[in-house]
């Protein structure tokens, strides 16, 4: 394989180019041998790894009792306000996408997709109701199988929303993180020509675990002085949850981290949105700072501790539309620092540093069809030059709806580079050498309601 | 000739669809920003501080006319752009009728509706905003 994965030297530490191939560059694991050596090593957890264990689990479960408060409380104001279903404004809405992948190389996000494989199907439900024009209370349940990954439903969102006035609301409970331009919106297919978003900044394994968080978020629209257009805000605080099995973490997998509850860390961030006096355009930016923290272990041998420091994540966006054409661009640097120190044994580093950006436009030849390209890079700063230091992509979408509720989407990726923060070609379907070049085909088809 | 034509229809156009709110609603007229805004699911009021609730034609043509003159969109990217506010947690639906008729009725009877109706429709009960 590309950047083959060098041996583990568990008596230094481990130098950051090292571990960042291991992760990163030679792919990303997803293997059932990495899943039954974490479950092997779930269960001899040794006695030094309780309290740190323990606290992690305590933790989350402070946080799913806030959230179950939250709802409670929310729920329990319905009565005060409503006097009829009707008046509760109930509505129930979902979607179900699935798609067909096929690529001339290297198999794609755990798919067989070399052979063709239809192995990509999310479904999303939800229901909400507003008992008050203010307030709105709503959950919503999700299904995502993309390879070897997921095959579970799990809770997208469930929160309790009060708007006081156009310059101040705030939602809190499982929120969707506000964070660069698309963050909360990147999982909804039918709102979309793409079948995928620019993959260097919203990759599709990681949606269960990057695009929600426990805890709130405050929103408003200011309107400037002087004609200066508004100023759109959300800010965010809370605890994000990366499950023991998310895409995320089967990255370190590969190189015999495992993490046998998961990691969670803090984030909080702000956006801002500029909707300028120039009608169709919006310019904006966001500053995150994150955490990452869990239990782990390496290699069956050493258990221990990860931790990762608080690294900060800006964004840089625009959006102009005009018409039927719609352009957008955005800048994006990930700087990411995992630390892990083992009782008894080697001190690990990995520290990897991300710049992408990405530039789109689309257009609605008609109301039905609507069409869409884009230019996306990743470059990981901190890797040797080569191939395995970048990935770049030209999607060119089309889609098609057939009615309100049915459509039909087909893309074309030419990808070049095998790494980035967005390529997905794990080992567990990708044992030969990965090739620079390859072009990726996606079809689906989707149904909302 | 052809540019002249098309200013033409667009006048055509915005003049064959009114808006219409609850007589409750303080304003009386509506920017076309702040139109935009409130069936976007952008705003919830006006800009008088008047709290407002869009009420949607499901189709037709004083719909898609409605659309191309105050949004900017056609019907799909209409309701793709409600289905992000949806499906992230952000929004409700609006509200979708079938026809004029019901669109009067029940703004007429419901506080803070505000919608929009082809402009020969009977339009009792309802005030008519100006969009400026």
């Amino acid at each position: 394989m590309d950047g083959g994965l060098p041996p583990i030297n568990h008596e230094r530490t481990e130098t950051e180019e090292t571990l960042s191939q291991r992760m990163w560059l030679a792919g990303q694991a997803g293997d059932a041998p990495a899943r039954f050596a974490r479950d092997r090593l779930i269960s001899k957890c040794t006695e030094r790894e309780w309290p740190s264990a323990i606290q992690f689990q305590l933790r989350r479960l402070m946080m799913r009792r806030l959230l179950v408060g939250a709802l409670a409380f929310a729920l329990g104001a319905i009565p005060v306000t409503a006097q009829s279903l009707e008046d509760l404004n109930i509505q129930i809405h979902g979607y179900a996408t699935q798609g067909f992948v096929y690529s001339t190389h290297n198999n794609w996000d755990t798919l067989n997709s070399s052979d063709g494989s239809p192995s990509w199907t999310e479904a999303v439900v939800n229901v909400t109701a507003q008992p008050q024009p203010k307030l709105r209370v709503g959950v919503q349940a999700r299904y995502f199988l993309l390879g070897g990954f997921g095959n579970t439903v799990s809770l997208d969102w469930a929160n309790a929303d009060y708007k006081f006035n156009e310059k101040f609301g705030v939602r809190f409970g499982k929120v969707k993180t506000p964070e660069g331009m698309f963050n909360m919106t990147q999982d909804i297919d039918p709102a979309m020509i793409w079948s995928i978003l620019p993959q260097s900044i919203y990759p599709v394994a990681t949606r269960t675990s990057i695009l929600s968080h426990l805890g709130g978020v405050v929103y408003g629209t200011l309107r400037l002085p002087a004609k200066a257009g508004t100023l759109g805000y959300q800010g965010w605080a809370g605890e994000r949850i990366v499950a023991a099995n998310d895409p995320l973490l089967e990255a370190f997998a590969e190189g015999g981290i495992l993490f046998p509850s998961g990691v969670t860390g803090h984030t909080d961030g702000a956006t801002l949105q500029w909707h300028t006096p120039l009608q169709g355009l919006m310019l904006g930016a966001s500053e995150s700072s994150n955490s990452n923290n869990g239990p782990s272990t390496l290699a069956g041998m050493f258990s221990g501790q990860e931790t990762s420091g608080s690294f900060q994540i800006p964004f840089y966006f625009g959006q102009y539309e005009h018409g039927r054409l719609t352009l957008n661009s955005e800048y994006m640097r990930l700087p990411f620092y995992w630390n892990f120190n083992y009782t008894n044994g080697p001190v690990l580093k990995v520290a990897l540093d991300f710049r992408n950006w990405y530039g789109m436009a689309s257009y609605r030849v008609t109301n039905k069809f609507a069409v869409g390209s884009f230019f996306d890079s990743s470059i990981n700063q901190q890797a040797p030059l080569g191939p395995a230091r970048f990935q770049k992509n030209w999607d060119i979408s089309a889609r098609y709806d057939l009615s309100s509720f049915l459509y039909l989407k087909a893309e074309e990726n030419l990808l070049n580079g095998t790494g980035g923060i967005g390529v997905s070609y794990y080992p567990v379907n990708n044992t030969g050498t990965l090739n620079p070049k390859s072009q990726l085909t996606i079809l689906k088809v989707g149904v909302s309601f | 000739m052809l540019v002249a034509t098309a200013s033409i229809f667009i006048v055509q156009a915005k003049a064959q669809v009114i808006v219409i709110a609850n007589p409750g609603v303080k304003a009386s007229d509506v920017s076309k920003s702040d139109l935009k805004d409130v069936f976007t699911g952008a705003a919830t009021s006006l800009k008088d501080g008047s709290g407002v609730v869009p009420i949607l034609l499901k189709a037709g043509t004083v719909h898609e006319e409605f659309l191309q003159a105050y949004i900017g969109k056609n019907d799909t990217a209409y309701r793709a752009g409600w289905r992000s506010l949806v499906f992230s947690g952000q929004g409700s639906m609006p509200k979708s009728l079938d026809g004029d008729t019901d669109v009067v009725e029940f703004v007429a009877h419901h506080s803070g509706a505000i919608g929009y109706i082809g402009k020969a429709t009977p339009h009792d009960g309802v005030k008519v905003l100006t969009v400026k």
